[in-house]
């Protein structure tokens, strides 16, 4: 039971890494800096329980505000550029990112013990979950309570004229420009709210992981942060959710009996997944026939 | 009819008794699932610890098995599990493992994962305010120092490279007094390679080496002209490299390329291998390592022949999960666990308790002595690579 539900926390936690994601693509934006964000995040959420003592969820708020603060400031000159330069600035911000913690270290002592980020050696003993008595599904429930939060305040974001605004500027940004959006602000905004979803993402990660070092965050996690969306579809909130289950629940966790041939399928499901549903796991269609199936009077009064 | 009848009760009382010697000890079965990185860069570290726990688990089947507590005789199974050197994915290996029956684990390769999943792990042995995962896990390969110190369910037989190191350059010392310089090169980004780097450089110093720079590089990377280039420039007695097989051989030949000749060349301990030999024999020609295993005592060779029919070679890192098969059997019969399905919990605090409770055990080269802290202290030796092959250069009294 333990491995199920330690299972479903790390596809808590790769869900809130795509749905900052998700918070950009919605205007358009391939950003790879997610990465970078997540880490922030881990770093602030670690430090402040392990060496303030301080306990998660104020360690999660800051580290959310910090990383959120952090996409901000990387939004205003990154957001000048477009497309595929804007995937190099933000790929170089990530790597950045991943550097200075390749070199942080701040370090304190306790007892025997040396506490805090050692450089390339990494970040170990966040160990506020066991410490504290969190239980596996205790952890399970923390998480989920966190991406459902998340989940609804994206939901309503998107349902609400916001919504309307960040998906106007990524359908056309000429058009949207016309009818009076200013398309920095709200470019800066999707970025400054991914970067704050993926601050919490991290701190959560690195307190389930216990030990984070700065290679955790390189390109590789920053392809999974926008495959998630990409593959789920940007419909809605639960294509991501459902990507996430799809590659960690199944390829990652589900194929593990196959040995080395999980590793070529990995590649080859997802390419096949993007060609049967080029516009991602749960499009607009699929949907649409989801709410017929599910609430047909709604669709109806919707129509 | 009546006769039929009773001859065939017959067949079946005879055919049922001789069942339970024979059939039973046939159908117990132990299986000890081991894992670690079989996908990428370091996936052959995996492949040869799998082969290594195999070949172990063979031995053992052909000698008659473990003894379990109620004094069956039982056989030993061995799956591998890939973990991809990813922290995520080791937590959840071991998760899996800690799911089923299982009442040890084996890995992992990489340094990092080992940090994260022994994080997972109760701290202290008993402290219910602890809510870690009560599970023991003894490591094979993961060789960055210090990590059993995490938890107390986590177990390491692997040598220590502290030792190791301060040996080897004392020796150099006090063989080549003419030798006074060193620069280093270290493969930065990986945590064993990274650490044992910082061993080798405060080793050196301690000892009156002056050491005139450091070049720095990525697992990942393949090209090091200009890490190479710095250290020509520095014209060092002796260059030591901290990198595993894949970037020492690529700095080995970008130094044979740039005419880069130290009078003395110290590799990292998992660079002893023959994947070494296979990407670079020639240029590594020379190269001084320490290593906690090589061919030279009776068991030690019929290890590597047995470890190389089942796929892999013997290194240091494979021999360490050779030698944890022997002693995980020793601590199965010692502590008299079951392996039942309704004695699980019961089992794993056995095999923590007898896994702690050693003092010394059976090692390829000689006795390897436990510390209180669960690590391993083994006897080791010093390899040169000379003509394709590594051979024994000195042996220190231990």
């Amino acid at each position: 039971m333990d491995f199920y539900l330690g299972l479903i926390q790390i596809i808590g936690v790769h869900t809130l890494l795509g749905l900052s994601a998700y918070c950009v693509l919605l205007t358009g934006q391939v950003s790879l800096a997610q990465a970078g964000f997540f880490a922030v995040g881990a770093y602030v959420a670690g430090m402040l329980t392990v060496l303030a003592q301080w306990p998660l969820i104020p360690a999660l708020a800051v580290a959310a505000l910090v990383s959120g603060a952090v996409a901000c400031a990387v939004g205003f000159p990154a957001l000048r550029v477009k497309g595929l330069m804007l995937v190099v600035a933000t790929v170089a911000f990530g790597e950045a990112v991943r550097l200075f913690f390749f070199n942080f270290t701040y370090q304190i002592q306790a007892g025997t013990l040396h506490l805090g980020p050692h450089g390339a050696e990494g970040f170990r003993q966040i160990r506020y979950f066991p410490e504290n008595g969190w239980s596996t599904l205790d952890v399970v429930l923390f998480i989920w309570t966190v991406v459902a939060l998340v989940m609804a305040g994206l939901w309503w974001l998107d349902h609400s004229r916001v919504g309307a605004v960040l998906r106007a500027v990524g359908e056309d940004e000429l058009a949207a420009q016309s009818v009076g959006i200013n398309i920095t602000a709200v470019k800066v905004s999707a970025m400054t709210v991914g970067g704050f979803i993926a601050g919490i993402g991290g701190g959560i990660f690195a307190h389930y992981t216990t030990h984070i070092e700065h290679a955790q965050f390189g390109v590789v996690l920053a392809t999974f942060a926008i495959a998630y969306p990409i593959l789920g579809g940007l419909s809605n909130v639960f294509g991501t959710l459902l990507a996430a289950v799809f590659i960690q629940g199944f390829l990652i966790e589900g194929l593990r009996f196959m040995g080395d041939w999980r590793n070529l399928l990995f590649g080859g499901l997802i390419v096949l997944a993007m060609n049967v549903r080029p516009r991602g796991l749960l499009d607009a269609g699929t949907t649409r026939a989801l709410r017929r199936l599910f609430a047909p009077g709604k669709e109806r009064s919707g129509a | 009819m009546r006769r039929l009848h009773a001859a065939l009760a017959v067949l079946l009382a005879g055919s049922m008794l001789s069942l339970p010697g024979s059939a039973l000890a046939q159908e117990r079965t132990v299986k000890i699932t081991g894992f670690g990185a079989k996908s990428g860069v370091v996936r052959v570290f995996g492949i040869n610890s799998e082969a290594a726990m195999k070949a172990a688990a063979d031995q053992i089947n052909k000698t008659g098995g473990v003894t379990l507590g109620d004094g069956t005789k039982a056989k030993f199974t061995v799956e591998f599990l890939d973990d991809r050197c990813n922290a995520e994915e080791g937590i959840s290996v071991v998760r899996r493992i800690a799911s089923t029956d299982a009442f040890v684990a084996v890995g992992p390769t990489c340094s990092n994962v080992a940090e994260s999943l022994f994080g997972i792990l109760q701290k202290k042995v008993g402290d219910a305010s602890d809510s870690g995962l009560q599970f023991p896990i003894i490591a094979d390969v993961a060789a960055k120092g210090g990590l059993a110190k995490i938890s107390e369910w986590a177990f390491r037989n692997v040598p220590s490279e502290f030792e190791m190191y301060k040996s080897l350059i004392a020796w150099i010392r006090k063989e080549h007094p003419n030798l006074k310089t060193m620069y280093g090169g270290v493969e930065k980004d990986f945590a064993h390679s990274n650490a044992t780097y910082g061993v080798m450089k405060g080793q050196a110093e301690g000892a009156g080496l002056k050491v005139l720079g450091t070049s720095e590089w990525l697992l990942n990377d393949t090209t090091f002209s200009t890490q190479v280039r710095d250290m020509k420039r520095a014209n060092a007695d002796i260059v030591a490299i901290s990198a595993h097989p894949f970037t020492t051989c690529g700095v080995l030949k970008e130094m044979a390329r740039q005419g880069v000749k130290p009078k003395l060349l110290i590799g990292l301990t998992s660079s002893s291998s023959v994947e070494t030999l296979q990407g670079c024999a020639k240029q590594a020609e020379g190269i001084i390592i320490p290593t906690s295993f090589a061919p030279v005592t009776p068991e030690a060779k019929l290890a590597a022949e047995q470890v190389a029919k089942f796929g892999g070679s013997a290194d240091l890192h494979s021999a360490a999960a050779y030698e944890i098969m022997f002693i995980l059997k020793d601590v199965i019969e010692s502590q008299k666990i079951m392996a039942k399905p309704d004695t699980v919990k019961a089992d794993r605090n056995k095999m923590r308790a007898g896994l702690a409770a050693l003092k010394e055990t059976k090692g390829l080269l000689g006795k390897v002595g436990r510390t209180a802290d669960r690590e391993a202290i083994k006897p080791y030796l010093y390899v040169h690579a000379k003509d394709g092959s590594w051979q024994v250069l000195y042996k220190p009294t231990l």
